[in-house]
């Protein structure tokens, strides 16, 4: 259950930013990066199938739990290999590794919650109808996408 | 206390995280990372079981031995030159990725890039319609 | 103990989204998101998710302080209230009741405001506002003319209605990010939105149609669209016909307003203008959402009339998916002015000028000589304390010292007057100017209710005492008032949301018990009524049930850019800070991620003052001059600068020349000039 962006709807508030920091204890696991004046995209992890942070987990901190890249705090040395390792620079270390945990114990993530612009969910059906319909648009407009 | 292999040993957090007696000291400055092992007496081998290189062993106490310090420069970012990880750390992790290179056209360069870089290059991807289909607006 | 989550609604912006906070032994241990409620459904932005970090903030006020030569003493609250009373006393035994002046908070609850305004009043000063004045007071004035009410005319939800969201000098987005969840769900339903805005801002991301207009000609912008809605007949002529009077003045005013010559003025080219016209006026539905870009104008109540000329000739009023929507900025704005804690207004917006009024309030209130007004508002006061027919003030949580344009000027006239008491919960520029400083409560600990934006009062109850011997703002002005002798018995929130039921009107049946979640919306005139959403749908509360559609001929601003000041400085917000700042630069998570003062500058212009980004620059209007970094931007055109206001630096620039009629200073263009700073 990774959370899906709606690039479209995000409105660069960093709402995200702030509750992931308040709900994990001031470290936050989400950026928003700013692309020129014209976009900004909350960047996290995507808790990817064959997860490149899992593989190189030596202590096996980092493993697959369903679709979940799950962590076990109490296995991470704190090595820094998961870091290099995630191609999307989601994974940070200091004394110990630390990554979006889809919000374990909560209902839904605070960030999915938290969002004004509903630009983040964990539906993935609405991820795609979101997509279909921007494409029907963008094709009636006579634009390609 | 505790010998190092020099050609194994990766130059990472490890064993200077988990060292229950600050035996094992990082110093980190923009462009090095050095590691320092002092010479301990303890029984404690957590640095050796939680070396991801196996590069650590326990030896006895030897006060001749000279303590081990090795120094690792730090790689710079091929997009921002930011120094962001050892030589070896990449190297270990280009070689667990191995099989999956065929990620995309790039291969595994995206492990010279830092972080930092990552992220940038991720948001830009990901908003390169959305940008396109806003700068375009209105013309 | 167990976990009690207390429900409250949001201190920031007007958009009024709840949370609750999460409290265990008697401390807040964290933010629940609440899923039902109307506006937000559970989200919040970056400054609600950081809001508990201001409540027990180390540089809180805990105890009443007086000065002590360059320093603070602490003082008891007896002393403290034996001091104020004296202050304010003196003051009107020497120079009588009119030299005093009270500036109402649009922070504190509507309560708190009634009891305000009500305080100064029965002491006999008619001068009493708010900081409404800085932002919507054109909308007041404006919008009362037209329409009859000054109110967002629908609710936020509403906009999810709209086929034609037109967005025109608010950055919504960024300063009332939960509206755009609306704007968004309309897009989906196939919604078409416009934004204009000199800036391209993150809600002009939003936008199909973009209209990159210059400061300062939004009455340019609307004539020319109202012209061509016009000659293209795209007008609702039915509509205008039953509802409305005034039309055909305006057809004859804007009959020379081409797109063409709007184009000339605003920068926005012809077909634009056109494009945009075309559908805000053939749309089924279409709202129109605005802001201080419209407001904080010298023609700022202009620009309210030629957007309520829009709506009306188009008969985009009163129904679902339609409106004319000023979005309010502080969360209890639009209450604070409902509560007549106005110049111009006694609570319900009955006139102050207006004897009935003054006999309805006396009977009420039980009170002889209660002053006519209209009273002096919050920028005449400052001129007022300057020249020395104002010796004393009392203000309650606001910063005019940061707030209000010509900074340097506020805080001499500040230091002027001979007794100035400030009741707040930090020590804002402006408390650094007292006499006495007051320490007051935020929002979570006390209990009252809020209006927002869209006129909707919810009630937010206590989570934590506050700290030291802070007081609610409630009990530190009763005991003022019992100072006087005055009858302020009012236990709790309730009491006088019980007086507010009787004697304003469309507050009647917003009974407390009647305030769950969600709230009621205002006109709710008895105890069984369900409040009133949409304003306008059967007629206007004017002369005939009829709108006035009143032309508006265009102004320039009164700055222009020039050869020694080539620049137009525009201003406004940003996304993770509120205002003058006085809570968002307290607070860890959103100043760490917008530290300081800076001014987005087009990089053409940059290349040619040699300015990089990063690099600390001087910004000189003809009323001074401040540091900021510079921050290269394609978002602002060639030629116009933005600085946020957020930043005690901003408002040093700004020029104190206001709206004739609502008086509110124009923030929005000043011409200035910018160098490195080597």
């Amino acid at each position: 259950m990774p959370v899906y962006v709606d690039v479209d709807r995000c409105i660069g508030c960093r709402s995200c930013e702030v509750a992931c920091q308040r709900v994990h204890g001031g470290i936050g696991h989400i950026h928003v990066h700013f692309v020129g004046d014209f976009a900004s995209v909350p960047i996290f992890c995507h808790h990817c199938e064959e997860a490149s942070c899992t593989i190189a987990c030596f202590s096996g901190a980092l493993y697959k739990d369903g679709e979940r890249t799950a962590f076990d705090v109490k296995k991470c040395t704190g090595c820094g290999l998961c870091s290099l390792a995630c191609p999307y620079g989601v994974v940070w270390t200091d004394k110990i590794a630390h990554k979006c945990d889809l919000c374990e114990g909560r209902a839904e993530p605070a960030c999915v919650a938290t969002c004004p612009a509903n630009a983040l969910t964990t539906d993935y059906e609405l991820a795609s109808r979101r997509e279909r319909a921007r494409a029907a648009r963008a094709a009636a407009k006579g634009g390609r996408r | 206390m505790i010998k190092v292999d020099d050609s194994l040993c990766i130059g990472c957090k490890s064993c200077s995280n988990v060292c229950p007696s600050q035996n094992i000291v990082r110093t980190e400055t923009e462009k090095m990372r050095s590691i320092h092992w002092k010479r301990c007496k303890e029984e404690c081998d957590l640095c050796v079981e939680f070396c991801p290189a196996r590069a650590l062993t326990l030896v006895p106490f030897d006060e001749t031995v000279q303590e081990p310090d090795l120094s690792f420069d730090l790689v710079a970012c091929k997009i921002c030159g930011s120094r962001y990880a050892s030589e070896p750390m990449l190297r270990r992790i280009e070689a667990a990725l191995a099989a999956d290179s065929e990620r995309d056209s790039e291969g595994l360069e995206w492990i010279r890039v830092c972080p930092t870089c990552r992220r940038s290059r991720e948001a830009e991807m990901a908003s390169r319609e959305t940008v396109l289909e806003r700068c375009r607006r209105g013309q | 103990m167990t976990k009690v989550l207390v429900p409250t609604i949001c201190p920031y912006c007007g958009a009024g989204c709840g949370f609750f906070i999460a409290v265990e032994k008697e401390r807040a241990v964290g933010i629940e998101y609440m899923l039902d409620h109307p506006v937000s459904e559970g989200a919040l932005c970056s400054k609600g998710n950081a809001a508990l970090e201001i409540v027990g903030h180390q540089e809180r006020l805990t105890s009443p302080l007086k000065r002590r030569g360059d320093g603070w003493a602490k003082i008891s609250w007896e002393e403290a209230i034996g001091l104020a009373a004296k202050g304010l006393g003196d003051a009107k035994k020497r120079r009588g009741p009119a030299s005093i002046a009270f500036l109402a908070s649009s922070k504190c609850t509507n309560e708190e405001n009634y009891l305000i305004e009500k305080l100064a009043r029965l002491l006999g000063s008619p001068h009493v506002d708010n900081c409404a004045r800085l932002c919507h007071a054109p909308s007041v004035v404006g919008l009362n003319r037209t329409l009859g009410a000054a109110g967002m005319t629908n609710p936020i939800p509403d906009v999810a209605s709209s086929r034609c969201i037109f967005i025109i000098g608010s950055n919504l987005a960024e300063n009332h990010p939960v509206i755009s969840r609306w704007v968004h769900r309309a897009k989906d339903a196939g919604a078409l939105v416009i934004v204009a805005d000199p800036r391209e801002t993150h809600t002009s991301w939003m936008a199909d149609i973009f209209l990159q207009l210059a400061p300062g000609t939004d009455v340019a912008l609307l004539n020319g669209m109202a012209h061509v809605i016009i000659r293209e007949g795209l007008l609702d002529g039915e509509y205008i016909a039953r509802n409305t009077k005034g039309f055909e003045v305006l057809a004859e005013s804007v009959r020379d307003f081409t797109p063409e010559k709007a184009a000339e003025i605003t920068g926005v080219t012809a077909d634009e203008i056109v494009r945009a016209a075309r559908a805000y006026a053939s749309s089924p539905a279409s709202s129109i959402l605005y802001s201080m870009g419209i407001t904080q104008h010298t023609t700022g109540t202009d620009n309210v009339q030629a957007v309520s000329n829009l709506a009306l000739i188009c008969g985009h009023l009163g129904r679902s998916g339609t409106g004319v929507m000023p979005l309010r900025g502080q969360n209890n704005v639009q209450g604070a002015c409902d509560m007549g804690a106005l110049a111009e207004f006694y609570p319900g917006y009955r006139k102050a000028s207006d004897p009935e009024t003054i006999k309805y309030f006396s009977s009420a209130w039980e009170a002889d000589g209660l002053p006519t007004g209209p009273g002096l508002t919050a920028t005449e006061m400052i001129e007022a304390a300057t020249s020395g027919d104002v010796g004393a003030m009392y203000i309650v949580g606001e910063d005019p010292a940061n707030s209000d344009p010509s900074s340097r000027r506020v805080r001499k006239a500040l230091d002027a007057l001979d007794f100035l008491v400030v009741q707040d919960v930090f020590m804002t520029a402006t408390a650094q100017a007292a006499d006495l400083v007051l320490p007051g409560a935020v929002w979570a600990e006390k209990e009252g209710s809020f209006t927002n934006t869209e006129r909707r009062v919810q009630w937010s109850s206590k989570a934590l005492d506050p700290p030291g011997s802070a007081l609610s703002d409630r009990e530190i002005i009763c005991r003022v008032a019992l100072s006087f002798g005055l009858d302020f018995d009012y236990p709790d929130a309730a009491s006088v949301l019980a007086e507010i039921n009787r004697t304003v009107p469309q507050y009647a049946g917003i009974t407390r018990d009647r305030l769950e979640t969600g709230g009621l919306i205002w006109p709710c005139p008895s105890h069984d009524h369900p409040g009133t959403p949409i304003l306008h749908s059967s007629g206007f509360k004017l002369a005939e049930g009829r709108a006035a559609i009143v032309p508006v001929p265009y102004r320039p601003a009164v700055e222009v850019a020039n050869e020694d000041y080539p620049f137009v400085l525009t201003t406004g917000r940003a996304a993770v800070h509120h205002n003058a700042g006085s809570m968002t630069r307290r607070s860890p998570s959103l100043v760490s991620r917008e530290p300081d003062l800076y001014v987005e500058i087009n990089p053409t212009d940059a290349a040619k003052l040699k300015v990089v980004d990063g690099d600390p620059v001087t910004v000189t209007t003809l009323r001074g001059e401040t540091e900021a970094h510079a921050r290269l931007s394609v978002g602002v055109k060639e030629g116009v600068v933005f600085m946020p206001f957020h930043f005690p630096g901003t408002n040093v620039l700004t020029q104190e020349t206001t709206d004739p009629e609502a008086r509110i200073p124009e923030f929005k263009v000043s011409a200035c000039r910018i160098s490195r700073r080597d």
